[in-house]
């Protein structure tokens, strides 16, 4: 196991390094250093940072009454789905939210009116309000349930004593809940800020032009047009010791359980009334709809005649490839990231933490590498030595394999570190190995592997932009189909293939979920 | 990191007509298992089913009695990468659809040899003598507005943009109608186009990475107008039967795009990849081209849909490939710290 | 025979030592106040615990280097020895080379009153019948040296006498060698063949 888990650090990190050396190899140049001193490269690193923090503060921000809503209030209706809705929101393709926001808040929007009438606000949708719209509905529900999962870990003996010792509101706030969620908030901070700060899509589409711009779609910039791979490069290391340094700290001194674990039961604990009981209630409604609001926005842009007229035929194949494509690159993304985790594990046990985190940041450095840098510098280095028009497919599969690794290595991670801290002594005290251990730890972690494996392949079957450097037409997926609608301006139909994409989502999250509780 | 990179560059733009036409089936790339005799690297919408490729393929097999096969990537720029990259190793032996200003930066890398057919019968007006490359459709860059809308439309490029009106235009490091802008604020505003660029952010609506985005949020209604080309009237008309989308001309002049093609320095069937050339400036293939790709023939006297003869016929500025390829960077430059300002 | 000379262990800033020699078949109760090392001393005997110095043999032949899974020792830790998603008769018929002795096992339960419990989960079973579960596991093993780190803490006056019973004969029947760690004077009146008492006469680091 431990030489598969080497084995598995070596791909990903070969990965990494062949397309830094195919942009690094092609152009025969470093960075560009005199980019540092550029009036424009400030602007953009300071805004990527600016977006960051908001996006990254405002999601937990907000999440953290909706979270108290849930945990204290068991008895809201249809908590169950919206927990559902938050994970389906976390994984929901950029494009699809996109087209949902537009429709919504754009210029000819439907909402837009109500907020320049009305409210008399002057609204643009383009520019940091959108960017951070829809950072915000993105990452604040996935907030929410981790916010929410950490609440529920808070034994009720704790609550018991809190009455006990006659604590105020404040101090059970202080002591308790605070006590319990800390250090998960900051993780979670770090980890909104990393995913926001090498955020692409959402600042292309919404950013409004050069005004809001990130790094990463500045490496986009610098290599779409001019080539200029000098530039490119400085830019892409500028990101890399931010968002990676960032993310190092934040694995250091945040020790935390989230995407995580169920470990308590919850039978006690203080129940509000009164204008509280209200005010929580309220803002959990007001969160459902606005959670809703862009995926019902998808289906006012489709009539009657529309669902008649589309050839369902034409959706067949490519649904089929987005699931065989993502089912590839999700299991083999979980097997990486098990046996990746072997040695991470063993250094727990002896508590090498210096070597376990630089480990652990490795294994997981696919989220803080520039995605442009990755994917256009590793289709440099394959042009010359594959028929990329042939084989192209096979790479999309790679590097999305790579590219949910972390994702999987973060979920896991908890549940086997938990697995470990309980049962390792006695596991080896009983002398159990090999197949025999496996099947003792299989069903202490089968309910998260299901559910990462779930998460996963939603995550890769949303993918369009790597298949669109790799990927062929004959092999076109799901987001492919509606991102190529949507460029012709066949809103209908990119509608009604956003909605079967969504669907199908929500069909695995829903399926794994089920699959999950009912052997659990 | 997933979230992040959803919307890749399809394209950037040429003309409009073009994206809405094409179709999803036939996007990208048009892999064969054997090679073909003529391999020849274009952009995506050209060869879609609705785009000219397909029939040119067509005509021209007819006419070599051989098998040609066209592999599309994004758009022009794109198909200059890829031949940087695999330089000799390339499978092309002809490019078609980089544009005039990429001339320059093609040729000076050594990716091109000289096509030796005799120029004659293209337009006076294009007044081409280049060695290298070949024109096969033209265009000048226009604001489209809704004449439903808008009753008195600008008649300069100053008076649009001392106006308040909306304006979407695309991003010039992206885009070529992004770049056409760029030249025409240049060529008109010279040492001021800072200040111009900056009066221009205070009513511009966004500033999208491609043709479409712009022009899709245009017919939404997001804007009054939008940066397109001359030539998208004629869809609308065509296709649509909708006459109130107008280009607006403007007393200075128009840049132009000029779409090219040329034989790769790789090639090892020069012959094939002449007559190829030379195919494509005929009669037979400039009408497909016209009334598929959507814009302007290079040659004369052919007979085209009535409303190519309504289009507004503008003077022609600009500047040459090589002043463009030395200055370009700068201007780039200049335009991106303008408008963050 | 067991044969720990001149060990020394490094805890927390002070050097534990230790010797002590224990025939085959014989029960040791260990005693001593708490922090003394009395668990660190079965931990280093079952490998969890490196030491610094010194020597543990199992009839002549060293254990220093073994690892855990080799050594012939099987151990009842004073907390976390059922797996929680396990039933607990899978949890019982666990550490056994081959198929568990089914029969034994079950006898054993039956006669340590926790019968009814094997199809339930642990965390349905209260402190004491976890430990009798525990203990029935640990003593049937087929182990030689039998570690024990608190065996009858959980236990009330009356289970704990079966218990201890119980534990003796099977000890004896088997021809165990046991280790006990306690704090209850009477247990280690009624069980143990011979008493070790720990004291603080560790040195400092």
């Amino acid at each position: 196991m431990r030489v598969a888990g080497w084995v598995s650090f070596f791909l990903t990190t070969f990965i990494t390094v062949l397309a830094f050396q195919g942009l690094i190899g092609f152009s025969e140049q470093g960075p560009d250093w005199a980019l540092l001193s550029d009036r424009y490269f400030h602007s953009i690193l300071i805004f990527s940072i600016k977006q960051a923090l908001l996006s990254a503060l405002l999601s937990i921000v907000l999440a953290w009454p909706i979270a108290r809503a849930l945990y204290y209030l068991p008895m809201l209706p249809a908590r169950r789905a919206f927990l559902a809705l938050c994970l389906l929101c976390f994984v929901m393709p950029t494009l699809v939210l996109i087209t949902g926001l537009v429709s919504l808040l754009g210029r000819s929007g439907v909402v837009s009116p109500l907020l320049i009438d009305v409210l008399g606000v002057d609204w643009n949708l383009y520019g940091l309000n959108g960017i951070l719209l829809a950072h915000i509905y993105l990452n604040m529900p996935f907030a929410v349930r981790v916010l929410y999962q950490q609440l529920k870990s808070i034994p009720d003996s704790s609550w018991k004593l809190s009455l006990q010792l006659k604590f105020s509101r404040w101090q059970r706030l202080r002591i308790v809940e605070w006590q319990s969620l800390r250090s998960t908030a900051l993780v979670l901070f770090g980890f909104i800020f990393v995913l926001c700060f090498n955020s692409f899509a959402i600042v292309l589409a919404l950013g409004g032009g050069p005004k809001s711009t990130t790094l990463e779609v500045a490496i986009y910039q610098a290599l779409k047009y001019d080539f200029n791979i000098p530039e490119a490069l400085m830019l892409a290391w500028v990101q890399l010791l931010i968002a990676g340094g960032l993310f190092l700290m934040v694995s250091r001194f945040g020790r935390t359980q989230w995407l995580s674990v169920d470990t308590a039961r919850d039978d006690w604990k203080p129940i509000p009334t009164g204008w509280r009981l209200w005010l929580m209630t309220c803002s959990y409604y007001v969160v459902w709809g606005a959670l809703v609001l862009p995926v019902l926005a998808l289906f006012a842009g489709v009539t009657q005649g529309d669902w008649l007229r589309l050839e369902w035929g034409a959706l067949i194949k490519p649904t089929l490839i987005t699931l065989g494509l993502g089912i590839l690159s999700a299991s083999c993304g979980m097997v990486l990231a098990y046996s990746m985790l072997s040695p991470i594990r063993q250094m727990n046990l002896l508590v090498q933490s210096r070597r376990r985190v630089m480990l652990e940041w490795l294994a997981t450095h696919a989220l803080v590498a520039p995605a442009m840098v990755m994917s256009v510098g590793l289709f440099i280095f394959l042009l010359p030595l594959v028929d990329i028009d042939r084989w192209g497919i096979v790479f999309v599969a790679i590097l999305n394999t790579a590219l949910i690794v972390p994702f999987a290595i973060q979920k896991l991670k908890p549940r086997l570190y938990q697995f470990d801290a309980q049962y390792n002594a006695l596991t080896r005290s009983l002398k159990l190995k090999g197949r025999q251990r496996w099947t003792i730890e299989w069903p202490f972690i089968r309910p998260v592997v299901l559910s990462t494996y779930g998460l996963v392949l939603v995550l890769s079957m949303g993918d369009v932009a790597i298949f669109s450097i790799f990927g062929s037409n004959d092999w076109a997926t799901l987001p492919w189909l509606i991102y190529g609608y949507a460029g012709t301006y066949r809103i209908a139909e990119a509608s009604i293939a956003s909605i079967v994409l969504l669907s199908l989502c929500a069909l695995i999250l829903w399926l794994f979920e089920k699959v999950q509780t009912s052997h659990a | 990191m997933l979230v992040f990179l959803d919307i890749l560059p399809l394209d950037p733009d040429l003309a409009l007509m073009k994206k809405q036409l094409l179709a999803i089936s036939s996007l990208l790339l048009s892999t064969s298992v054997l090679a073909a005799d003529l391999t020849v690297y274009t952009y995506d919408s050209f060869v879609s089913e609705w785009g000219p490729g397909p029939k040119l393929e067509k005509a021209f097999e007819t006419e070599c009695q051989c098998d040609m096969e066209f592999i599309a990537v994004e758009d022009g720029v794109s198909i200059l990468n890829r031949l940087r990259i695999e330089k000799a190793n390339t499978k092309a032996d002809v490019i078609l659809g980089v544009d005039d200003a990429l001339i320059e930066i093609t040729r000076s890398e050594g990716l091109v040899q000289s096509h030796d057919v005799t120029l004659t019968g293209l337009k006076k007006e294009l007044n081409w003598d280049d060695v290298d490359f070949i024109p096969f459709d033209y265009g000048f860059f226009a604001f489209i507005y809704n004449s439903q809308k808008i009753m008195r439309p600008p008649t300069s490029l100053k008076e649009l943009i001392e106006s308040d009106a909306s304006v979407i235009y695309q991003d010039p490091r992206t885009s070529t109608p992004g770049q056409g802008l760029m030249l025409w604020v240049k060529r008109i505003y010279g040492e001021q186009s800072d200040a111009a660029w900056e009066k221009l952010s205070q009513h511009t609506v966004t500033v999208t990475k491609g043709w479409w985005e712009a022009y899709s949020m245009f017919l939404k209604g997001d804007a009054d107008y939008v940066l397109s080309y001359n030539t998208s009237p004629a869809y609308h008309v065509v296709t649509e039967n909708k006459s109130q989308y107008k280009a607006a001309e403007f007393s200075e002049g128009h840049v132009a795009q000029i779409e090219v093609a040329a034989i790769t320095k790789a090639s090892t069937r020069k012959p094939l990849a002449k007559t190829f050339l030379m195919f494509l400036i005929s009669p037979e293939a400039q009408r497909i081209i016209a009334t598929n790709n959507w814009m302007l023939p290079v040659i004369d006297g052919l007979t085209l849909p009535a409303v190519f003869a309504e289009l507004i016929t503008p003077k022609r500025i600009g500047f040459t490939p090589q002043e463009v390829a030395d200055n370009r960077a700068f201007w780039v430059r200049e335009w991106r710290s303008a408008a963050t300002r | 025979m067991l044969n720990i000379s001149q060990l020394k262990i490094a805890r927390e800033g002070k050097v534990l030592c230790y010797d002590l020699q224990l025939d085959e078949g014989k029960i040791l109760a260990i005693q001593g106040v708490s922090g003394v090392g009395k668990s660190t001393l079965l931990s280093a005997i079952a490998g969890f615990v490196t030491p610094m110095d010194g020597t543990i043999e199992w009839k002549s032949k060293r254990l220093n280097f073994l690892a855990v899974e080799a050594r012939p020792v099987s151990y009842l830790f004073q907390d976390h020895n059922l797996f929680e998603h396990l039933t607990v008769m899978d949890n019982l018929s666990l550490g056994f080379s081959g198929d568990a002795p089914k029969d034994d096992l079950i006898e054993a339960a039956n006669q340590l009153k926790v019968l009814d419990q094997l199809e339930k989960r642990p965390g349905e079973l209260s402190g004491g019948q976890r430990q009798r579960i525990g203990l029935i596991r640990a003593l049937l093993r087929p182990e030689a040296l039998i570690l024990l780190d608190e065996p009858f803490a959980e236990l009330d006056p009356e289970t704990r006498h079966l218990t201890v019973k119980w534990v003796q004969k099977t000890a004896r029947d088997q021809g165990k060698t046991v280790l006990m760690v306690t704090h209850q004077s009477e247990d280690a009146e009624q069980l143990a063949d011979e008493c070790l008492i720990l004291k603080g006469a560790a040195s400092t680091l």
